[in-house]
């Protein structure tokens, strides 16, 4: 299906209804809320809200819950500009000099300049996703079994090489996922796996439960004890408009985050955070006065921010389009559509576009909502951040319950949202990724019904894998990200990646 | 002052987090590899229902052991605040007790009871206010999600 005037009008009239154009504002608006507040991360923000979509049409569904995640990027900001706390992961790096240019009085210029750039950002980036997810699905067509094993199994090693931290680390995490995943009835012979008689968990673990437990539970329970009052510096609404120079000296960066962000965002892994990252390292390194990063530098929040905003589009390609998600928040968004009967992969955009051309059409008017949203209301988000942790943590308790037990109207799930709870609490104090862990609970039937029915299909010869070329291609993908993630135990130096683990524990 | 600046002769033998974690994956690894004796393997070329678990334990268990024999680099495991763990624990408890209750009790009672627990117990929140809150935030989500939303929670067995 071509990108074509026809489809865009078929999009915004999906759009430009009452409802639908509610959904989409009231998704920003929670999102901005979720990406504002500390502890509540865009993953745990759509899993807790998954359930109140139950009752909608697929389409409105998808455009409130992408909204809440876009928005969530936009908020982020909020925080790390005015309390040096990232409101969500993806804005570490904007705490640096958005915090050091809020010191120095220029909040309202930070401010305004991270949600441009996010505007800018989310805009340019929604157009090449319109571009590319219609012919990445076209080409998807002829993936069969092998192909679809390979791509699964370069993903994780991607993945586990993106997200940062120690590799072995994150495999782990991921095969720990796929053993997650194997809980339940087997798909090819329908024996029952690791259930032990329980009804429940013969279908399987949800994502929800699993994302909510190890985002949400765990999350309160590592900051629910820790006190100690943060100063939130407040912006004065008429600071708020940058000086020329500012917007002279941040169009670079903008550029430059957007096309980074949106092509990392592709990338299986921590998309979104690694793009800020690398960012901010390019803006320091093209810099004619690199000494000013870290002092209050305006590039050092508008290339990060609109990379994450970029990024977070841009992990929206692969979902939509080959229905392989390569991330926990697309794989939460893909159960999302799961639940309303829709089946994200190469013939989704074909035989779904209403959906598919609504979504796209709904985060343009979305990008423009949040952009007048945040400016002019940023004084009324700030007040959220006055409410002690301590009245907060209870609430978002009672919605990590009632998200989790909605889903299925089972108490089983709130059990397994308690123990993820708590295993994602012992793993973080392991210096343990988590979010490998979601992303191989949705993804472990598929591998392994991809590797047993490739393995059906050349009659047991494993050469099929590297018979195929596409699937070969991905094969030696694996094999690159492997030797290059057994580098740092040969050459003792410090790669993007730790000095990205030393940022976020910084910040 | 000659004591405090004496260097301690025993090394330090504090657990490391690479020991401790690469410890529970092999032990998870062995379990699932117990566990899976049930399920039919098949053969490399046919593989059964226990094909994959075993793979992946044996993975998990390779990691494992990987993260033992290069745990003396990491970082000691530093023991949890008390600060925090009076907090975990007793989060943890009301999800139990969540689990536990919320479709005997209904999920106003249960979450009226595990609100009022965590605001006026644990954070010791003024009686008044933690009544208050704990009212408006049980009632009001049973309304918004329940009657306004239609998602059905659970009423208990007296029916509220």
């Amino acid at each position: 299906m071509e990108v074509s005037i026809h489809n865009l009008i078929l999009g915004f009239g999906t759009v430009f209804t009452i409802s639908n154009f509610s959904y989409a504002f009231l998704g920003c608006l929670i999102g901005t809320m979720v990406g504002v507040l500390p502890g509540v991360g865009p993953l745990a923000g759509i899993s807790m809200l998954l359930p109140t979509t139950f009752g909608l049409e697929p389409t409105s569904a998808i455009i409130l819950l992408a909204g809440i995640y876009y928005g969530a990027m936009y908020g982020g900001s909020t925080t790390s500009i005015l309390m040096r706390i990232p409101g969500e992961a993806a804005s570490v790096m904007t705490c640096i000099d958005g915090y050091a240019m809020a010191r120095k009085g220029r909040a309202g210029p930070a401010l305004a300049i991270a949600a441009i750039g996010s505007y800018v950002a989310g805009t340019i980036s929604v157009v090449g996703l319109m571009f590319l997810a219609p012919p990445l699905a076209r080409f998807a067509l002829g993936f069969g079994p092998p192909e679809y094993f390979s791509l699964l199994l370069c993903g994780f090693v991607v993945l586990s090489y993106m997200t940062g931290g120690s590799v072995i680390k994150n495999l782990s995490m991921i095969v720990l996922g796929l053993m997650l995943g194997m809980i339940g009835i087997d798909q090819m012979s329908g024996y029952f796996r690791f259930s032990y008689g329980s009804v429940a968990l013969g279908d399987g673990l949800g994502v929800v439960p699993v994302a909510v437990g190890l985002f949400g539970v765990s999350e309160i329970l590592a900051t629910a004890g820790v006190s100690g009052k943060r100063e939130v510096l407040k912006p004065r609404l008429k600071d708020l408009l940058p000086s020329r120079e500012e917007l002279k000296d941040s169009v670079g960066p903008v550029g430059r985050g957007t096309v980074l962000g949106f092509l990392i965002g592709i990338i299986p892994g921590s998309a979104h955070i690694i793009s800020t990252f690398v960012s901010y390292a390019i803006e320091r390194r093209v810099s004619k006065h690199p000494d000013r990063f870290g002092t209050g530098a305006i590039e050092g929040v508008a290339g990060p921010e609109s990379a994450n905003n970029a990024a977070s589009t841009g992990a929206l390609v692969p979902m939509l389009a080959l229905g392989v998600p390569t991330g926990p928040i697309p794989a939460v968004l893909l159960a999302a559509l799961m639940v309303h009967g829709i089946t994200p992969g190469p013939l989704f955009i074909k035989e779904q576009p209403v959906v598919f051309w609504g979504l796209i059409a709904s985060m343009y008017i979305g990008n423009l909502v949040l952009l007048l949203l945040n400016l002019p209301m940023v004084s009324l988000f700030v007040n959220f951040l006055r409410i002690p942790y301590r009245f907060l943590y209870p609430t978002i308790l009672m919605f990590c319950v009632v998200g989790v037990y909605a889903v299925n109207s089972s108490m089983s799930d709130v059990w397994i949202m308690a123990v993820m709870g708590a295993l994602g609490y012992v793993l973080r104090k392991m210096d343990f990724e988590t979010a490998p862990i979601v992303l191989g609970v949705v993804l472990a039937p598929i591998i392994e019904f991809s590797f047993r029915q490739a393995l059906a299909m050349s009659n047991g010869v494993y050469a099929i894998f590297v018979e195929r070329p596409i699937s070969v291609a991905f094969l030696i993908l694996t094999l690159i990200m492997l030797l290059l993630s057994l580098k740092p135990l040969i050459v003792k130096k410090r790669d993007w990646r730790n000095r990205l683990t030393e940022a976020e524990k910084e910040c | 002052m000659a004591e405090e600046t004496r260097p301690s002769k025993k090394p330090e033998k504090r657990i490391r987090i690479d020991t401790a974690g690469g410890a529970l994956l092999l032990l998870l690894g062995l379990y699932v590899t117990w566990e899976r004796r049930v399920l039919p393997l098949g053969t490399a070329q046919n593989p059964g229902p226990g094909y994959f678990p075993l793979l992946l334990a044996i993975l998990l268990i390779i990691f494992g052991v990987i993260l033992i024999l290069r745990g003396k680099v990491s970082r000691p495991f530093n023991p949890i605040p008390w600060s925090e763990a009076s907090h975990a624990i007793p989060i943890l408890a009301c999800c139990v007790f969540v689990a536990l209750f919320m479709e005997r009790i209904g999920y106003r009672i249960s979450l009226f009871l595990v609100l009022g627990f965590l605001l006026g117990i644990i954070e010791r929140v003024n009686v008044w206010v933690a009544l208050a809150l704990t009212l408006f935030l049980s009632m009001g989500s049973f309304w918004l999600f329940d009657t306004l939303l239609r998602v059905p929670l659970p009423r208990g067995w007296w029916g509220f």
